[in-house]
Parts: structure tokens; C-alpha cells; sequence
């Protein structure tokens, strides 16, 4: 590794943005490592060494790796975690600077089709509302209108919009 | 029915190390104290420590106790009560007016001092907090199975085990222990931010008895760096390093294997393991006096952030010596108690000049 490689202002990237913050905290104590169930299952996958690569400015190997992507954010990491890094947080503002800069993996961009269009991962059909109809409970709508406007598809709606149900 | 009368130029509270050795220099300076200790016995944890030497001695300081014991019982400046506790006190004229009241338990036992039968009211020009500091409990820290998992102890649980003789060729063998560092200091999730300063001497020297002990064992400590706990420390740990195995990581956590607690870890670089060990031992940091609050309203002494006591900003006339200012070793407690007598004494010699003056 060269350190002419290295972007000493990533870190600071990271934690200007929302819940990016925590990184300046870490250890590199490997408790979440010890305990991450997907690192359990890829051996390449290790919060610790994300956070390392991020901290030495190792920009596009983190940017453009598919390992930010696999993080189930079970927030194992953080409730071991002594210093509050929440990396999970961590994780997902490296993910939206990816995102912005393209690194988006296909699977992401079929989420944000689903989202855009039913408002949720799973399509409710009727047979969850009939289901719901037997218990008595009300029928479940689908509101992407939310994910829409979060998406730039759309403007984002008033405050007074119908109670999500 | 009235109270006993006691006058003394310096109340100690406290009679571990860093109490005995303020008691010692006052008297060396010729300034009487009285020191009032709550539980039967004087000492505090030092009573309950083992010697750490292997080769040579390892300078832990547990056997400076017995010093400070045979000092105070042979120096007729000082007084000494235990099962001894202070319940009220006021500023008063120059000093205070402390109220002590009897605690159950004294019995007159080998060393110095004889319990307090009495309510006592006691006049005093100074006083010396040194009540020591509160070790974590381990319980706190879930994940690391103490009180759960057999085989997980406190590093105060082995430090009497191995003063007791209870670990070695006559008693237990553990072939196999893991020492995991930091555990309630460094964690921002507990709010002890503190690091504890003593946890990695005591935990590098007990594992190196243990090795010498039972030379077949095998000892893993778990940390994330080593600090500085004393006189040449850094000359120590390349020897250190190949008596015990380093492993630079804090487990995720400890549970109950096949017969024994497990330690879950990841190297860096490397897949997370767990692993076996026969003798699980969590270093257990220094946090402020369990009566801090309570010592606060009695004496209206300050807290740092952290919540030990300070003698900056508090009233005039309190001093604070020992682990409850701060995670300290026996020997910084000792010196700390020094210094703490030196400020007690040029109190009571102004106070004194005044007076005459
Ligand atoms: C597991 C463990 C291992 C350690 N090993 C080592 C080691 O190997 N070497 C080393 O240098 N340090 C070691 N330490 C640190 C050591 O314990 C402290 O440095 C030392 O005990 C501080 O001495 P002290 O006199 O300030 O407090 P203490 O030893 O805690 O003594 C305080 C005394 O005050 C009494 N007291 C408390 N409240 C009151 C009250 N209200 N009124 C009257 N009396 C009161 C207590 O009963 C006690 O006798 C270890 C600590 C731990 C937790
Ligand atoms: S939140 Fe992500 S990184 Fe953290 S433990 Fe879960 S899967 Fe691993
Ligand atoms: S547990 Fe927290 S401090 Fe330790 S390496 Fe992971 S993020 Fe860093
Ligand atoms: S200082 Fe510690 S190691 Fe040295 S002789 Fe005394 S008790 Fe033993
Ligand atoms: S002395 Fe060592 S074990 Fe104790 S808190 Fe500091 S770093 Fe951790």
C-alpha cells in the first residue's frame, strides 16, 4: 500500500455525514467482529477492517467494494461496541456516498423500484388483507408516495398527509 | 446519654494503603491523625492481594501493606478505630465536628487498631478521604458470563485464589486461561471512560505466576493495547510476550462450551473463532467510591467528571488520597496518601501559628 493511495480527508467525509460520526470513536477492538453473523458466513467480511480501510483513506477500495453491501444491520456491532461507534450508522453513510457516486449494487436499485412502487419490500396482496379481514383488523394500504418523494421521483408531500397505517 | 469526646489535628477515613501511608508521614512530621476504618480489618484490597513474584519480586507493592501495618501499630502519633463509620459531620471553627458511629463486626483482632464500642464526637483540623475506589462488578458487563457461565471469574476473584493457594499443583490446574482487559473501564457504553491503569500490571504479573505455578498452562490475554503500569514495564514485555500468547481483540463475548466457557474472538483478518478455556479471568477496572455521593453531602467534597472525589474545589480542610481520587496503583496510592498528609499538615501548622500567633 502507497500512502500517495490514500485520501486522508475520507474519514472526515464519513463523519460529516448522518450518523458517520461514530468512526472517530473506534478502538479497532474487534468486538464486532467477534460477533457480526455475516462475518460468521464470509470470511472477507469484517467490520473492524471496513472501519481500518476507512480511517487510512483507502476511498475507492471501500467505495467500490460489495462487502458495504452485505451488512444485514442487526446492530450486533453496536450493542458490543464500548465506544458507541455505531457502525451500522457508519456503514450506512459509506453506503450513501457510494450510492451518490454510482457504486450502488443492482440489488439496490431494484429495492428502490419495489419502495417507489408499492411503498414497502413485500406487495401486499389479498391475501394478507383477507387474513387481516378474519382477525378484524383493517386492510393494509400501500403509500409509496413517501419513498417516491425520498427517491427525487416525486415532491415530497405536506405534513398533513393520511395517518400510515 | 453523650457522646465519647475525641480531639485529633487529622481524621483519616479509609484504612487501605493509601490511608496507613498519610497516617505514617503525618506522623513523621510529628502531626497526630486518627484513622477511622469501616470494615474490622485495616488494609483494604492490599489485604487481599497475592504476591506476584516469580524469578524476582514483580514491585506489585501488596506486601508494602504489611510495612505500613507494622508502622502504624509501632507510631504513637497515630490512633486507630475500626467497624468505624462517619455518619454526620459539620464545619466547625476551623475544623469539623465529625459524629462516629459503631459499625458491627469489630472484633480486636492481630494487627493495629481495636474497634470503636461507642458513639463518638470527634474534633478535627483536617480530614483525608481515602476510602479507595470501587473495583466494577463483572456482572455488569453481561456478555462476559460472570455469575452465568462457570469458570468466568473477577480478577479480585483470583487475585484471593491465588493468595489462598487454591490455584496451583495442590489445588486447581487450569491448563488453559484467558485474561480479557478493560472489562467497566474504556467503555462508553457503561460511561467509565476512564482507563484503569492498575488492570494490566495485575493481569500480565498474576498470568506470569501462573505460568511459573503450573509451567504446562497456557495464558491468552485479550487486549487492545498494554499501558503503562510501572517502573520498566515496556523492558517486561517482550519476556511477557513469550510466556503468554497476546491476542490484540476484545471477545464478543463468553459462553458456556462443553464443560467450560468459551471465548468468541476475531483476529484481524480472520474469521471470528471461539474458543475453550478452563479459567475465564475478567480484569476488572477502578471506578469512583460506592459512597462518593454520600461522602459528598457529608463533607461537601468535590467530584470530577468521572465522579471521584477531588480536593480541588472542594471545601478547605478536605483532602482526597488514594483510588477514590482516581484509578491508582498501591504504590501511587501510597505516594498520593503522602502528599494528601503534606497538605493536611501545613493546614493544621497554619491553623496552629494562627492560633498562637
Ligand atoms: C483486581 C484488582 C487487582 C489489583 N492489583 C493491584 C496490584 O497488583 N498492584 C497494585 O499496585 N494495585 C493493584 N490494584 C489497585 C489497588 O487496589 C489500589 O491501588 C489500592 O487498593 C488503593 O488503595 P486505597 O487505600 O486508596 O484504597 P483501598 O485499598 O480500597 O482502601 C480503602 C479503605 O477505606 C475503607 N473505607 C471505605 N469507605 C469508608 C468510609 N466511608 N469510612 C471509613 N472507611 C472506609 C475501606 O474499607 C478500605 O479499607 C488492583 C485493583 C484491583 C481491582
Ligand atoms: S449490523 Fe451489519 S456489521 Fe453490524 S453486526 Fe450486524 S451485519 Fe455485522
Ligand atoms: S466494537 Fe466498536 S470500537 Fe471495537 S472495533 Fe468495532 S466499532 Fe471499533
Ligand atoms: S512487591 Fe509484590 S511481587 Fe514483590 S515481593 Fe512484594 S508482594 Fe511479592
Ligand atoms: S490498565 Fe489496561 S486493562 Fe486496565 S483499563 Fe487500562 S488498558 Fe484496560
Amino acid at each position: 500500500m502507497r500512502l500517495n493511495d490514500c485520501d486522508p480527508g475520507f474519514k472526515h467525509e464519513v463523519a460529516a455525514e448522518p450518523g458517520g460520526e461514530g468512526i472517530r470513536a473506534c478502538f479497532a477492538c474487534a468486538a464486532c467482529s467477534a460477533r457480526c453473523p455475516v462475518g460468521a458466513n464470509r470470511p472477507d467480511y469484517d467490520p473492524r477492517r471496513l472501519i481500518r480501510l476507512t480511517l487510512l483513506g483507502r476511498r475507492d477500495e471501500v467505495l467500490s467494494s460489495p462487502l458495504i453491501w452485505l451488512c444485514s444491520s442487526c446492530y450486533t456491532c453496536g450493542e458490543v461496541c464500548p465506544q458507541q461507534v455505531r457502525f451500522t450508522e457508519v456503514l450506512t453513510a459509506i453506503k450513501n456516498i457510494a450510492a451518490r457516486e454510482g457504486h450502488a449494487p443492482p440489488s439496490a436499485k431494484i429495492t428502490a423500484e419495489l419502495l417507489a412502487k408499492q411503498g414497502r419490500l413485500l406487495e401486499v396482496t389479498d391475501f394478507e388483507n383477507d387474513k387481516r379481514a378474519d382477525l378484524g383488523l383493517p386492510p393494509v394500504e400501500q403509500r409509496p408516495g413517501d419513498f417516491q418523494a425520498i427517491l427525487g421521483l416525486k415532491p415530497a408531500e405536506g405534513e398533513a398527509g393520511e395517518e400510515p397505517r | 446519654m453523650t457522646n465519647a469526646q475525641l480531639d485529633t489535628p487529622v481524621l483519616i477515613l479509609g484504612g487501605g494503603v493509601a490511608g496507613l501511608a498519610a497516617a505514617v508521614d503525618l506522623a513523621r512530621r510529628g502531626v497526630a491523625a486518627t484513622i477511622i476504618e469501616r470494615e474490622p480489618r485495616l488494609g483494604g484490597r492490599a489485604s487481599q492481594f497475592c504476591c506476584k513474584a516469580t524469578e524476582a519480586c514483580a514491585r506489585c507493592g501488596a506486601c508494602r501493606l504489611g510495612e505500613l501495618l507494622v508502622q502504624a501499630a509501632h507510631l504513637p502519633q497515630i490512633t486507630i478505630y475500626t467497624a468505624a463509620l462517619a455518619v454526620a459531620a459539620q464545619p466547625q471553627g476551623d475544623g469539623w465536628r465529625v459524629e462516629l458511629s459503631p459499625q458491627p463486626g469489630g472484633e480486636i483482632g492481630p494487627g493495629p487498631g481495636r474497634p470503636l464500642r461507642e458513639r463518638t464526637t470527634l474534633n478535627t483540623q483536617a480530614v483525608i478521604l481515602a476510602v479507595g475506589g470501587e473495583a466494577f462488578n463483572p456482572a455488569g458487563k453481561t456478555r462476559f458470563g460472570h455469575g452465568r457461565v462457570d469458570g468466568v471469574f473477577s480478577a479480585l476473584e483470583l487475585e484471593a485464589m491465588l493468595s489462598q493457594g487454591a490455584l496451583g499443583p495442590d489445588g486447581l490446574a487450569p491448563a488453559k486461561v484467558a485474561f480479557i482487559q478493560c472489562v467497566g473501564s474504556r467503555d462508553a457504553s457503561l460511561g467509565r471512560l476512564w482507563c484503569s491503569r492498575v488492570c494490566c500490571g495485575y493481569a500480565l504479573r498474576m498470568g506470569r505466576v501462573i505460568r511459573k505455578l503450573l509451567p504446562e498452562s497456557q495464558v491468552t490475554f485479550f487486549h487492545m493495547d498494554v499501558q503503562d503500569y510501572g517502573r520498566a514495564w515496556e523492558d517486561e514485555l517482550p519476556e511477557l510476550r513469550k510466556q503468554m500468547r497476546f491476542v490484540r481483540a476484545m471477545p464478543g463475548e463468553v459462553t458456556a462450551g462443553d464443560g467450560r466457557p468459551e471465548v468468541t474472538y476475531a483476529l484481524a483478518g480472520e474469521q471470528a473463532i471461539k474458543e475453550g478455556f478452563d479459567l475465564v479471568v475478567l480484569s476488572v477496572g477502578l471506578g469512583p467510591p460506592n459512597g462518593a455521593s454520600a461522602l459528598g453531602e457529608l463533607f461537601g467534597a468535590a467530584k470530577d467528571s468521572d465522579g471521584f472525589l477531588t480536593t480541588d474545589g472542594g471545601p478547605a480542610g478536605v483532602f482526597v488520597a488514594g483510588a477514590a481520587a482516581g484509578p491508582r496503583s498501591l504504590n501511587e496510592s501510597m505516594v498520593h496518601g503522602g502528599l494528601a498528609a503534606s497538605q493536611a499538615a501545613s493546614r493544621v501548622a497554619s491553623l496552629t501559628e494562627a492560633r498562637h500567633g
